[in-house]
């Protein structure tokens, strides 16, 4: 018996678009997931971090525990990366994290942000409270 | 055979109260059950196997443990999981631990746990809400100075303890205490287990949690991570939601 095939919808178009969508974000997600959080030989480790979109800026936010403010940098590598970097108040060595297995010690975090959307970096401010920095910039306005 | 099977590996005593601490918003649960096991010398009692679990043995000197174990003592048993439960792991898991918790004759059982805040950062105070299985409960919650939590959507294995106590009517209560969504909170679960110990006999104390809270937050990253993207499968987001009371 043949089998007829359904025309397809706007909504299964849509439905597919997702789809694949989800499997790309899935892919990506397990990459980012499946590699250390850490990197032995420049002795620092990737914060964890969130990037919130708004309608007027983007707020970045890392947690940095173990830090002191004086030793935060964050600057702008392009016009859509941030990078951020802090030293840690005292060496965490691996042994100490509970990782019996791997020599070395951390003594920093370091790592970069994609900004989504176009921001003025030039207009960023950056704030540091109970070791977690909160940076703001300004979305750039449409001409 | 059940999806999920309980070992004990020590007596249990019956008669306790049931704790759950699992990997969520902040990490609430993990860290003050973490802090219960030190301040509290709980033993391992049982462990959780199930080719449910994700292919996973935590190595701990030297020696393979589940990742889903029980501690506990006379007065106490701790579920706790090092590792996030995946979504589909949530309603099995939650199932077997309360039956098993019943056929221990547990007479409460309580989820530790955070409901995410804005403006976390800025926050001075954090307060700790309730969610209980009956009106009984309620009342004494409120009279314990906990404030309940009303009305809104309540996600991940403490939703199920909820629904199961009030159908069995087994006493359960859901403490959750405002908290980062995505960084481990210590200070949170310092405060989950101040209301903890207004609303059950389970007390301890949290100096220690709050002085060791920033090396806390750097071990607790590569478990908040991977929490994270459970969460998200988890639809965690929904807290979040304005909700619709259907009457």
């Amino acid at each position: 018996m043949a089998i007829k095939e359904r025309k397809r919808t706007f909504f299964d178009l849509v439905d597919r678009y997702f789809e694949g969508m989800e499997q790309e974000f899935d892919r990506w997600r397990e990459t980012f997931l499946e590699r250390p959080s850490w990197n032995s030989k420049l002795c620092a480790m990737e914060p964890l971090k969130d990037v919130r979109v708004t309608p007027t800026e983007v707020v970045v936010t890392a947690d940095l525990p173990l830090t002191e403010k004086s030793t935060l940098q964050v600057k702008p590598v392009d016009e859509d990366t941030l990078e951020i970097s802090a030293k840690m108040k005292r060496k965490m060595s691996f042994k100490e994290l509970g990782m019996t297995h791997y020599k070395g010690e951390i003594q920093k975090f370091h790592c970069h942000t994609r900004i989504p959307v176009p921001v003025d970096m030039s207009k960023m401010k950056v704030g540091f409270k109970k070791g977690l920095v909160e940076i703001h910039i300004p979305r750039k306005r449409r001409k | 055979m059940s999806e999920l099977r309980i070992i004990e590996k020590k007596p249990i005593s019956s008669g306790t109260v049931m704790l759950f601490g699992f990997p969520d918003v902040g990490l609430v649960g993990v860290i003050a059950a973490t802090h219960l096991i030190d301040e509290l010398g709980l033993e391992e009692v049982a462990y959780a196997d199930s080719r449910l679990l994700p292919p996973v043995t935590v190595v701990h000197e030297g020696l393979p443990h589940s990742s889903l174990r029980i501690f506990g003592n006379d007065k106490v048993l701790l579920a706790v999981s090092e590792i996030p439960l995946a979504a589909e792991l949530v309603y099995p898991a939650m199932d077997a631990l309360i039956e098993w918790g019943k056929s221990k004759k547990v007479r409460m059982m309580v989820a530790l746990s955070g409901i995410p805040m804005q403006d976390r950062a800025d926050a001075t105070e954090l307060k700790v809400f309730a969610t209980v299985s009956s009106p009984e409960l309620l009342k004494t919650v409120e009279k314990e100075g906990v404030e309940a939590l009303l009305e809104g959507y309540i996600v991940g294995p403490q939703a199920i303890m909820l629904m199961r106590g009030a159908q069995s009517g087994l006493p359960a209560i859901a403490l959750l205490a405002q908290c980062f969504l995505n960084y481990p909170d210590p200070e949170a679960a310092g405060e989950v287990l101040k209301g903890l110990a207004k609303v059950t006999d389970v007390k301890v104390d949290t100096v220690k949690l709050l002085e060791k809270g920033e090396e806390i937050r750097l071990k607790a990253r590569d478990v908040m991570r991977r929490t994270q993207d459970e969460m998200s499968k988890m639809k965690k987001g929904q807290e979040y939601d304005i909700p619709v009371y259907v009457t």
